[in-house]
């Protein structure tokens, strides 16, 4: 248990953090470059005002037509994704984590709080598996790959709520817990969960050709 | 007699037991966290004579060090004190805040040793 507690939160937590962000970067400079070399004139009207006003209808909450369509879909949305990044970040164990290896601290969550947020990522993730198998316009665009996706999403909570509560294999599923966030992290920057990086600079793209070429709205 | 008062005196003897069985450091069950308010999570599992025992702890002060003036006093030991004494909730320059000392302290030496719990749910049992 020792040796795999050690591996697991030494060599191996570090090559996950080094993977995430310097996929990370990698993949935003190899992004930029293709840019560069293949639609230069998109720099010709990006926008930081337009960009930066469609970023912002697009993360307010029912600011968008589309999100208005769907009242459930984006409420489920907003919840679910606020959730997955808050919840890890401000959990007391993670924080506590971070004084003992780096003496960084900061504010956290009571864990009844954070307990209630897993819960709510884990409903979320079980109600985009429902979506996909269900509606036909989702089910068209659906791969293996998203459901795989979902679960990588989805390990890190299980296990760590399950871990939490200590009702059975409580030491099996800390390891797990341990080894689904890292692998979640790999994941980020290689997989369709890069729309963590990309969204920005989508949004941003899309804003400015909407608002300063087309001339219209594109929430 | 009257019911009442078996009762009574029963009561009181198993009060008194309870309190006696309680304060003695022997029978601890468990570290006393009564100074952190509103703790998150129970407190740590430590059967104090069990654990030296085991761990084969004979020196105090391998667990109840003493520090003056940012030095560790070598053969030094605290056990007089509470952890608390030194280790305010809050840190201050040198000294690690309590919460922070205390982990340090087991989980720092259980995993020098390889023996023992470094996970949260192995001591905050629930």
């Amino acid at each position: 248990m020792h040796d795999l507690y050690i591996f697991i939160t030494g060599p191996l937590a570090w090559a996950a953090f080094i993977l995430f962000i310097g996929g990370s970067l990698y993949r935003l400079l190899a992004m930029l470059i293709l840019v560069n070399r293949k639609e230069r004139f998109i720099f010709s009207y990006m926008s930081l005002r337009y960009g930066l006003r469609s970023i912002l209808h697009w993360i307010t909450p029912f600011a968008t037509v589309n999100m208005r369509r769907h009242p459930v879909l984006t409420v489920v949305t907003f919840l679910f994704h606020i959730c997955l990044i808050v919840t890890p970040i401000f959990l007391l164990s993670h924080v506590i984590l971070w004084d003992e290896s780096w003496n960084l601290s900061w504010w956290s969550l009571p864990d009844g709080l954070a307990d209630f947020m897993t819960i709510i990522v884990i409903a979320g993730a079980i109600f985009f598996l429902i979506r996909r198998i269900v509606s036909p316009e989702v089910q068209f665009v659906t791969s293996a790959s998203d459901y795989i996706i979902l679960a990588i999403v989805a390990a890190p909570f299980v296990t760590g709520f399950l871990a939490y509560h200590q009702w059975f294999a409580y030491e099996f599923f800390m390891v797990l817990h341990i080894l689904t966030g890292e692998m979640m992290l790999v994941a980020i920057p290689f997989t369709r969960l890069s729309h963590m990086i990309y969204s920005p600079f989508t949004r941003a793209y899309m804003g400015s050709e909407f608002g300063g070429v087309r001339h219209a709205k594109d929430w | 007699m009257n019911k009442s008062v078996v009762y009574m005196i029963a009561f009181v003897i198993i009060f008194v037991f309870v309190l006696v069985s309680v304060h003695s450091q022997e029978d601890m069950e468990r570290v006393d966290n009564s100074v952190f308010k509103n703790p998150e999570r129970p407190s740590a599992l430590f059967r104090h004579d069990e654990h030296n025992e085991n761990a084969d702890i004979e020196n105090c002060s391998e667990c109840h060090h003493l520090y003056e003036d940012g030095q560790m006093i070598e053969d030094g030991s605290s056990e007089d004190q509470h952890c608390s004494d030194c280790h305010a909730l809050k840190a201050s320059d040198s000294i690690p805040a309590l919460r922070k000392a205390f982990h340090m302290n087991c989980k720092g030496c259980h995993l020098e040793q390889k023996q023992g719990p470094v996970t949260c749910g192995e001591c905050h049992k629930k």
